[in-house]
């Protein structure tokens, strides 16, 4: 029965969609991690995915991306194939990928001068996005002497100062201390209001999950399909002791028991 | 530069001194009057002929125009060395299908040394400058070659990735993150390179120069000149130490970011 329920699953469909992902399946040898996944996103949602430990979702995101060649399947990014190039995106993985031969600024500043933005516009938003991650004082600094939670600011920072029409995200807060985790939280939801960009963001911390998606993905164990859909629709802002976010998060926690 | 590493650095150099005059003292001991003197010359004559050797000539030439010569074959062997070994290194590090074809070729000719180079050397080219060139090209070139190729290789693949997102093209990618990723590599292997090359210029000299700090030395066995020999030997580490000073000082001008503390 609970296979049968599965499958009926596999296709999400939204109106208005930006992003449609269809069949997307990858192997890695004879391993399948990906099992012909299909869901689209709509425009500006808050898309939280998430799933057991090691059930792939990083393999899913980087194959959404085209970082990895997908054995099969589809993805539309406003009716085109995904193109990186071509369309606003920002991936904001889990490890911290600065540029170590550029200071803080210089890192920032990374997409916009490959998308080659006139420099008023880059300074412009060089500063309203390192004053965000309160790195301003550390403009001249080179990665090697920030600490980890600085890095992955820095990364983050880079990513929202393209202002992407889609903003990919890896667990980028898992290694932060509680207090920032929540600053850049909240940050990355006025971000979103304001900016109305798409966003899918990865995570295994449901309470995270809960907090900041319209919709939550649950995935299965490899090979990995979709569980489970689960519309998020409490009221914002959210207050991560109400009634209503304990017994969503109660249920999401759930679903990714695999014991 | 604080206190403390002020201090440092007199400490440093009182005892680099410190440990000079210890050198000179148990060299002058040594020679004077035992057998060892008489076929090895005390430390006072040997530094007044290296001073006198300035400007006086020892063959044709002075000194300074002896370290010119080899400073010279040095330089158009390790440049050109080098540009092959980067330009090398990077293709190989960068696409397979260059990797696959010149790794065993290159993986045979490395385990020789460019000493080995010199009979087939003077065989192909002569005895003139083009020998020398090809053998201080053959000593250095493959350091730069193999780190180059591991630094352009070894490109953080999230950084790539990282780059990709935020939608730079392969020619992007390629300037503004594998090559600056692969430039300490690169010299480190430039740093190997350049002391191969010098010790290369000296073997090529004395088997085939007339002119050259290398043919000073066999200069002076020829002549049983000891002294001779030992002011060569003193110009040879001096400009060893030199270039690997500059080179170091390089390095720290072109990565400060990576070597820059707090």
């Amino acid at each position: 029965m609970g296979q049968a329920q599965a499958s009926a699953q596999t296709k999400i469909t939204q109106p208005e969609a930006i992003l449609n992902v269809d069949h997307l399946t990858k192997k890695f040898g004879d391993l399948l991690v990906l099992n012909d996944i299909s869901f689209d996103v709509k425009k500006g949602e808050f898309l939280c995915i998430v799933g057991p430990t090691g059930c792939g979702k990083t393999t899913f995101l980087n194959s959404l991306t085209r970082l990895y060649k997908a054995d099969d399947g589809k993805i539309l990014f406003e009716g085109e194939e995904i193109d990186p190039q071509k369309h606003d995106l920002a991936y904001i993985f889990q490890e911290y990928s600065t540029m170590e031969w550029l200071n803080v600024e210089e890192n920032i500043r990374f997409g916009l001068k490959v998308k080659g933005y006139p420099k008023e516009l880059q300074n412009e938003r060089v500063e309203k996005v390192i004053k965000m991650v309160g790195l301003d004082a550390y403009r001249k600094y080179y990665p090697r002497q920030l600490s980890a939670s600085m890095l992955q600011r820095v990364v983050i920072a880079r990513g929202f100062a393209v202002e992407p029409k889609l903003l990919l995200m890896d667990e980028p807060y898992g290694q932060l201390d509680l207090q920032l985790k929540y600053k850049l939280e909240d940050e990355l939801l006025n971000l979103w209001q304001e900016t109305g960009t798409t966003v899918i963001f990865i995570t295994h911390n449901i309470e995270e999950a809960v907090y900041l998606s319209d919709r939550i993905l649950v995935l299965t164990n490899k090979p990995t399909k979709v569980k489970k859909e689960m519309i998020n629709n409490l009221p914002r802002p959210r207050k991560i002791s109400s009634d209503d976010f304990i017994n969503l998060r109660n249920e999401v926690t759930e679903l990714i028991k695999w014991w | 530069m604080s206190k403390q590493q002020v201090r440092d650095k007199v400490s440093t150099i009182l005892f680099a001194m410190l440990s000079v005059c210890l050198l000179l003292l148990v060299w002058q001991l040594a020679v004077s009057g035992t057998t060892l003197g008489k076929m090895f010359p005390k430390p006072i004559p040997v530094f007044q002929k290296f001073v006198e050797s300035l400007t006086v000539p020892i063959g044709q030439y002075t000194l300074v125009q002896h370290a010119v010569f080899s400073l010279y074959r040095v330089f158009v062997g390790f440049v050109s060395g080098a540009v092959v070994g980067v330009i090398l290194g990077i293709a190989m590090g960068r696409i397979p299908v260059i990797d696959a074809i010149v790794k065993p070729i290159f993986n045979l000719i490395r385990p020789i040394p460019g000493v080995a180079w010199i009979p087939m050397a003077i065989l192909w080219f002569g005895i003139g400058e083009t020998t020398k060139y090809f053998i201080i090209f053959m000593g250095g070139f493959a350091n730069v070659l193999l780190n180059t190729y591991a630094g352009a290789r070894d490109v953080d693949k999230q950084l790539i990735g990282a780059a990709q997102m935020l939608g730079a093209n392969r020619r992007q990618i390629f300037v503004h993150i594998v090559l600056p990723a692969s430039v300490p590599y690169i010299f480190a292997g430039l740093q190997v390179s350049l002391s191969t090359s010098w010790m290369a210029v000296l073997a090529a000299e004395m088997v085939c120069a007339q002119e050259g700090v290398g043919y000073l030395i066999t200069g002076g066995m020829n002549s049983g000149n000891t002294t001779q020999i030992l002011v060569g030997m003193l110009a040879i580490g001096l400009i060893g130490l030199i270039l690997a000073t500059l080179m170091r000082y390089a390095e720290k001008r072109l990565c400060s970011w990576k070597i820059r503390g707090n």
